[in-house]
């Protein structure tokens, strides 16, 4: 035990700054601690020890009367000449001069404005490669431009979905998520980051997709993707998903560097490369080596 | 001073003393390889530590409550409360998230561990005589840890493990003859009732942890009766252990590393996100989310699950459920020859000798490339379980990835078994294979020729370091006629035969064994001259 000894005046002089470290961490720390994670909801008369109510509070939201949650956006037939120059030099060459389609792209007559803006607006249309599924990349129009092209389209035939400007204040995330993991999670996986399914097609990711384009996937029914009607999801309800999707863009995320929202395959290999990786460079440090 | 009291206190009474000098001068082969094990055992004490802490706020209930926390996108949501609990945590307990991100990061890490562990034993014929039963405990507990990391990570209720617990219900299932009853039995009723999460949890924080403890200590005990292998080099023979003595060096390096693994294990629970449950939400039924996989340790099972072919096989008049074959006839024959393999090994060698020395794995090619070619099928396995994450990210056909999967899953095995037999024979035939790198040395002569010579060994012999021990441990080799039992190592109290008398020669507390490397010799079971020295060195060593 001789390693411990040491002159008493020797130790009574090393435990003089320990103790005025550990107080003078300890004050910190309660001087900057989050006090406020503790504080778990504005009804805290409601709480009990862990933080949620024996009450039922899920089902409407106050502030929405259900109507205007989503509006119709209005196409301005003025723009529809320029729509058409528009579509004739970017569509038309597969879907035909009036949208009729051909031997190489279906008909839109009729689709409604929503397939129309959904499929320009992610830059899945013009096509670049004719593939198992048209790919997401930069749209190639404006705003205004997509429009045109939209009310073009629409006005050679009515029918289909109008584009949905969502009210994301009117929307209930809560409600959201609950409709997202039942109708949404099993392609797009329950964090919106997307996945394979079979022969080539893949439920592309969510995290880029805005409120509008959303709802306009869910009522349109894009590619591979069910439609979703009024009668499946009301407007409410396709608001409440959009604000929940718009939430997982950018999630509470904590806890650290999140892997891609993958789950385990990820954290698997983290684990064993990363962690036990360091831990056996640290053994192979610490510990005796070939002579 | 007072220490020296209660030392005293507890030896008059309980005779500690020449135990603990003993320990203390226990003799441990040093080996970075030899380290995985600890890796794994300190991961378990943290995963003690975490998991007592988590208990704490967990409540293991399925029973439905709204929740109304701090995470605001699921309030008003109906939620379980192990659900809700484990929210409560990551989001309301202080310091609740990194304990939880801890615990499943250390569980990751203990499992990863234990499977090099059996690695670094099976290449190395550890498992040889006379160590077939710790090879069967060891076998044991990474059953345990499998099945025990399986069971935590369903705990919490969310949408992914839930899945999974889907799974695992439908595999009981899949049992022919008794599935439906075994898995009423293990479930408490159909899928998915109330009492999965209660009994998860009793099987998790308790029975399994203390099989784990017990088999854990087994384990320890009779690696410190046996005396840990070490690999061949000078002056290590089957007879002795050449190494660092327990206290200070082993002690300071073993306690050293509990703390690095803490460390790299809370970084990675205070740095990387790991299972954001509040991301995936309940688990109900008739919801599911793709890219579910479980933790990586069951990868492998869920591997051969996708890639299993949907054959409907019919025996004896009946269909046996496909998912019997990869979930339940997999595992089963994998454990079952892995804990057999010493025996196994021993049928094919003929080799019924006692081995303390172990094999450099290029030195037994035969094994090493059919242990290659095995761990080469599981590991295709494993990234099996990935197929819809590899195809995505590659942007590939998901049917594509699993026939490739398929065909690699025949194919690797053998072509890694083939390139392992190649270089294990080809490095073995490498002259000076095995030793240290000399430095090259070129050096100019003043005429200007240049001359290259080799540098200096770095490393000294064991027999040296022996000749630098302290006086005082030299000054304890006083017993004559039995040289080759007593060594000058820091053997204070000493069993041993004088002309076929049994002598208990206690030498006194000795001050520390110093940090040399030692040497003492190993007593051989069973071939000992005399049998009653023998026995009596194993009850000692029982002791411990």
């Amino acid at each position: 035990m001789s390693i411990f000894k040491r002159s008493a005046k020797a130790r009574r002089a090393s435990l003089l700054p320990i103790a005025v470290g550990t107080i003078t961490v300890g004050a910190a720390f309660l001087a900057f601690a989050p006090t406020a994670s503790y504080a778990q909801s504005n009804n805290p008369s409601a709480l009990n020890n862990y933080g949620y109510t024996g009450s039922y509070i899920y089902g409407s939201n106050p502030q929405s009367n259900g109507h205007n949650v989503i509006t119709n956006v209005n196409l301005n037939p003025s723009t529809i000449p320029f729509g058409k120059s528009l579509f004739v030099e970017n569509c038309a060459s597969c879907h035909g001069n009036e949208a009729q389609g051909s031997s190489r792209a279906p008909n839109l007559q009729g689709l409604g404005a929503a397939t129309i803006d959904f499929w320009v607006s992610t830059g899945r249309m013009p096509l670049a490669d004719p593939t198992v599924q048209a790919v997401q990349k930069p749209p190639r129009f404006t705003r205004s431009e997509t429009l045109a092209i939209d009310a073009y389209v629409t006005s050679l035939a009515s029918g289909g979905p109008a584009i949905p400007n969502v009210n994301l204040n009117l929307a209930n995330e809560a409600s959201g998520s609950e409709l997202f993991a039942t109708n949404c999670a099993a392609c797009h996986t329950i964090t919106g980051a997307g996945d394979a399914l079979a022969s080539g097609v893949y439920a592309p990711t969510l995290l880029s997709a805005t409120p509008t384009q959303i709802a306009e996937a869910i009522r349109s029914g894009p590619g591979n993707m069910p439609r979703f009607g009024p009668n499946t999801l009301t407007n409410q309800q396709v608001a409440d998903i959009a604000k929940y999707v718009t939430y997982l863009q950018k999630p509470t995320d904590q806890g650290g560097i999140a892997l891609g929202h993958v789950g385990p395959v990820t954290e698997g290999f983290v684990g064993i490369l990363v962690g036990l990786g360091l831990l056996m460079l640290a053994g192979l440090w610490i510990g005796g080596k070939a002579k | 001073m007072i220490v020296t009291q209660a030392t005293d206190w507890f030896d008059e009474r309980l005779g500690i003393a020449k135990f603990t000098r003993k320990s203390l001068n226990k003799i441990f082969p040093d080996h970075w390889s030899f380290m995985l094990g600890e890796i794994a055992m300190y991961s378990f004490v943290i995963l003690l530590f975490t998991g007592v802490f988590l208990t704490l706020f967990f409540v293991p209930s399925s029973k439905d409550v709204i929740y109304n926390g701090a995470y605001a996108p699921l309030r008003g949501t109906k939620v379980s409360e192990a659900f809700a609990s484990t929210l409560n945590i990551s989001f309301s307990v202080r310091a609740g998230l990194v304990m939880r991100q801890m615990h499943h990061w250390a569980a990751n890490v203990f499992i990863a561990a234990i499977v090099v562990h059996v690695c670094r034993v099976f290449f190395t014929g550890a498992f040889r005589k006379p160590r077939e039963i710790n090879w069967l405990v060891g076998t044991g507990l990474l059953v345990l840890a499998i099945v025990n990391g399986f069971l935590g990570y369903s705990l919490p209720d969310d949408l992914i493990s839930g899945t999974g617990i889907r799974i695992a219900f439908s595999i009981v299932l899949s049992v022919p003859v008794v599935g439906s009853y075994l898995a009423f039995l293990l479930f408490g009723g159909n899928f998915p009732g109330n009492s999965i999460i209660p009994r998860f949890y009793s099987l998790h924080i308790l029975i399994i942890p203390a099989l784990i403890v017990g088999l854990l200590s087994a384990h320890l005990a009779i690696m410190w009766h046996q005396k840990h292998t070490q690999f061949k080099g000078k002056g290590k023979t089957d007879r002795n252990v050449v190494g660092v003595a327990m206290w200070p060096a082993y002690a300071f390096q073993a306690g050293g590393f509990f703390f690095v693994t803490a460390a790299v294990i809370a970084i990675l629970g205070g740095l990387v996100q790991i299972n954001p449950i509040w991301l995936y939400g309940q688990y109900v039924p008739y919801r599911v989310s793709y890219a579910v996989q479980p933790d990586w340790y069951m990868g492998w099972l869920d591997g051969a699950l996708r890639l299993m072919p949907s054959w409907e096989i019919q025996a004896f008049g009946h269909m046996i459920p496909n998912v019997f074959f990869p979930a339940v006839l997999l595992p089963g024959i994998t454990f079952t020859l892995l804990g057999a393999w010493p025996f196994i090994e021993k049928k094919i060698t003929k080799d019924n000798l006692e081995h303390n020395l172990l094999d450099n794995p290029r030195d037994v090619p035969w094994r090493t490339s059919l242990g290659v070619g095995i761990l080469a099928f599981y590991v295709v396995l494993f990234f099996a379980s990935s197929t819809d994450v590899l195809a995505n990210s590659f942007s590939l056909s998901l049917n594509f990835v699993l026939w490739a999967f398929r065909i690699l899953l025949f194919v690797v095995p053998p072509a890694a078994a083939y390139i392992a037999y190649k270089l294990s024979v080809e490095a073995s035939e490498v002259p000076g294979i095995g030793r240290r790198k000399r430095a090259l040395i070129i050096s100019r002569s003043e005429e200007g020729a240049f001359s290259t010579s080799e540098s200096a060994p770095r490393s000294i012999s064991h027999e040296e370091v022996i000749e630098e021990l302290p006086e005082e441990v030299k000054y304890h080799n006083v017993l004559d006629g039995t040289e080759e039992y007593v060594m000058p190592s820091a053997v204070s109290a000493v069993s041993t035969v004088i002309n076929n008398v049994s002598v208990d020669v206690d030498l006194g507390p000795l001050p520390s064994g110093g940090t040399g490397v030692y040497q003492i010799p190993r007593s051989p079971r069973g071939s000992a001259p005399n049998g009653r020295s023998n026995e009596q060195e194993q009850q000692g060593d029982l002791d411990d």
